[in-house]
């Protein structure tokens, strides 16, 4: 028994599409734990990319890669029904040859059919691909070829049972019904097993640093959108931060945003300004935000602005600090003279205190949606899922997770203690502990900054930079430290000194 | 269906089925071993807390901010001379010596002669320096006169040169912690005169002679980047 030869084109289709579909279920079901890995995104099975930016990682993090998003955490990755209908290929490949029917018309008619599916699907990722990602994915391409082999095959085969007579009886409609009763159970069992084993995420929700206060009370919150209503939202916000521009991609494309009435307030990761980092990530990300503040009404067209040209601004910036500045006042020449000046610079001082005050993580993006953070590993392919069920929650009326910590009184900055926030309740979930992608390029990443961006030296040290350190002496009752008399030593006792 | 067909079926569907099922089951187990492990602490946004924050600094701060009205609830602001002297209970040349390594973040605004109001440049160098807070937690306003004319006289012309500063300030920047922030001393001539070193510091009377009285004829700013 011989297999034709384009049975077994077939047949090596499928393998391949079941490897690398495999793969890049692998790929999207690992991030089910919440943390960061690198992908398998190489024409080699297996072959890791290493940390960066790749076809991959945009295409996995798009809204694209999977379905379901607001049902199950991230969606139920496509890649797994491609593999399933992969499987289903080379069994009945192997089938045909076993049951004889590889000249059979109907049967072979009905594998060229079977393989148009993933043809079509592949075809039509492609062009998503190159359209709407602007870029293609090794393991993707890889899909696409196995999906061509198998149609190319499946074609033959068809056309060439139509020039000869098989020696086996026709595929009667029960077998062709059999086998679509076998291609759904093929595609259904997984399906329905991910559903039933997917970890469920909905624990997480409201546990991540909630806000206990939101008041604008330096007046620096500027709004992200233009006539925007809903639920209010805060969003920390760096203007030239490629993961902001990612985040705003995401939640643009989840429709989502529409419900939030979202308010940033600036966190430039730029040591211009920024004395909490002590290595630039952004380059001229203090000016953008300086123009952000001047621009007022038109803060949401500034910011789309600096999205848009976020590379460029910080590529020049990086040789010469007066460029972004001259950018802006290119774009913006009506806010030449705010841009810079003793007022702007101050607000923008104020925009960093409002972080300090509410014990902000030194991060961005991070969106706290009525006072509920959504929780860092929720920002790219949780979005869906947590930000539906934190605005669900919100209409219901109910807060999520833990009740809010007392406010802090309102003391100047110097009466905090730093490692106060981590006092913050929390059964937290899993920080991120492997190396997350870089931020290069303006696609979206898991961004290197929904990971703590570069702050000062220690303990704490999230890559790529090292973190701040959080005072980890007990921290005292707030305020206290700036509202209790310190006791005056002796010769002081008496002496008049405080008034 | 032939077993050998069934078992074609069964290893195929199973390679899908059991694979999402194993990686599920492994990011699972991740998840839970990860939310059990008590998490290491983040970085989170805070004030400067700089190097020269000795803990001996720390203590003269706190004394003198709360001696002077800025913290502690009292309705008084600023601490006039016999306070401070006290309060800092130490010399005056010390208690200068503080305030030397906040050279880049401070400067001295002049006065003219037996004048207490701001001239241009003085509101100039007001304005920048104050504008440049970055993480700091308290601004010094400590304002002197030269030696010149009576104690008393030197005394109130000091407090008005502080209060011309705080007026400035209160003006320009609409900062609701301002009153928790800014701390005022004046001196006048009796506690802590500047000596010629503080010249090199940044003055808003660029381009003139800084003579032992010209340099005390001011207000001395600077921003104090140490949290309590």
């Amino acid at each position: 028994m011989r297999p034709p030869r384009w049975l077994i084109v077939v047949f090596v289709g499928a393998l391949v599409g079941i490897v690398f579909a495999g793969v890049s279920t692998y790929d999207f079901v690992q991030h089910l734990d919440r943390q960061v890995h690198s992908l398998h995104c190489s024409f080699i099975p297996g072959m890791s990319h290493g940390a960066g930016e790749s076809g991959c990682q945009v295409a996995m993090m798009s809204p694209y890669s999977s379905v379901l998003r607001s049902r199950v955490w991230g969606g139920i990755p496509i890649s797994l029904p491609a593999m399933a209908v992969f499987a289903f290929i080379g069994f009945y490949a192997l089938d045909l040859l076993l049951t004889r029917r590889t000249e059979d018309r109907r049967a072979t008619a009905f594998l060229a059919l079977a393989t148009a599916l993933p043809a079509l699907a592949s075809l039509v990722m492609l062009m998503i691909s190159l359209i709407k990602l602007g870029t293609t994915c090794k393991l993707c391409v890889c899909i696409y070829i196995a999906s061509a082999l198998c149609l190319t095959g499946g074609i033959m085969m068809w056309r060439h049972s139509l020039k000869t007579t098989s020696p086996a009886p026709a595929a009667s409609n029960g077998f062709l019904g059999a086998m679509v009763g076998v291609g759904v159970a093929f595609v259904g069992v997984p399906l329905i097993l991910y559903l039933a084993m997917s970890p469920d995420h909905s624990k997480f929700l409201g546990t991540c640093e909630n806000l206990t206060k939101s008041e604008d009370t330096y007046g620096v919150m500027v709004k992200v959108e233009k006539g925007s209503s809903g639920v209010p939202a805060i969003e920390i916000l760096d203007p030239l931060c490629p993961a902001c521009k990612a985040f705003e991609e995401r939640l643009g494309g989840s429709g989502l945003g529409e419900r939030l009435d979202r308010k940033a307030i600036l966190f430039p990761l730029d040591t211009e300004c920024n004395w909490m980092i002590t290595e630039t990530t952004h380059p001229g990300a203090c000016t953008v935000s300086e123009a952000v503040l001047c621009a007022g009404d038109r803060a949401p067209e500034v910011i789309k602005w600096a999205f848009e040209v976020q590379d460029r601004v910080r590529a020049e910036a990086k040789t010469d600090k007066t460029a972004a500045a001259r950018i802006v006042k290119e774009k913006f020449p009506e806010l030449a003279s705010c841009v810079g000046s003793a007022e702007a610079r101050s607000k923008l001082n104020k925009s960093m205190r409002w972080a300090v005050s509410h014990n902000i993580r030194v991060l961005t993006p991070q969106l706290f949606v009525d006072n509920v953070k959504l929780c860092d590993e929720d920002v790219d392919l949780g979005l869906e899922y947590a930000l539906s069920r934190m605005l669900a929650a919100h209409d219901r009326g109910e807060r999520l997770g833990p009740p809010p910590a007392e406010a802090p009184p309102d003391v100047p900055m110097g009466g905090h203690h730093a490692g106060s926030a981590s006092a913050v309740e929390k059964p937290k979930p899993p920080k991120s502990t492997e190396t997350k992608p870089s931020e290069a390029g303006s696609s979206e990443t898991k961004p290197a900054e929904t990971k703590p961006a570069e702050t000062k030296p220690a303990e704490t040290k999230p890559e790529p930079t090292e973190a701040k350190p959080v005072e980890t002496k007990p921290a005292e009752p707030e305020g206290t430290p700036v509202t209790k008399p310190e006791p005056m030593p002796p010769e002081d006792k008496g002496s008049g000194g405080a008034p | 269906m032939t077993p050998v067909r069934a078992a074609i079926l069964a290893v195929l569907i199973a390679i899908p089925t059991v694979l999402t099922g194993t990686w599920i089951h492994s990011a699972d187990a991740r998840l839970a071993e990860q939310t059990a492990t008590p998490t290491e602490q983040v970085a989170v946004a805070s004030a400067s807390d700089v190097g020269y924050c000795s803990p001996g600094l720390k203590k003269i701060l706190r004394r003198v901010l709360m001696s002077c009205g800025l913290v502690g609830g009292s309705a008084a602001r600023g601490c006039q001379p016999i306070q401070a002297k006290n309060v800092a209970t130490m010399s005056g040349g010390d208690f200068n010596a503080l305030f030397t390594p906040m050279k880049e973040r401070g400067g001295i605004v002049e006065f003219e002669k037996n004048k207490s109001e701001l001239t241009p440049g003085a509101i100039g160098l007001v304005d920048q320096v104050f504008a440049d807070q970055k993480g700091a937690s308290w601004f010094f306003v400590v304002a002197r006169a030269s030696p010149e004319g009576s104690v008393e006289h030197n005394r109130e012309l000091s407090k008005a040169r502080a209060e011309s500063v705080m007026t400035q300030l209160r003006q320009q920047f609409k900062d609701p912690d301002l009153d928790k922030e800014v701390g005022m001393l004046w001196l006048g001539e009796e506690f802590a005169q500047l000596e010629t070193a503080f010249c090199d510091w940044k003055r808003s009377a660029t381009g003139t002679a800084c003579t032992a009285e010209e340099i005390n004829r001011s207000a001395f700013i600077a921003w104090i980047d140490c949290q309590l």
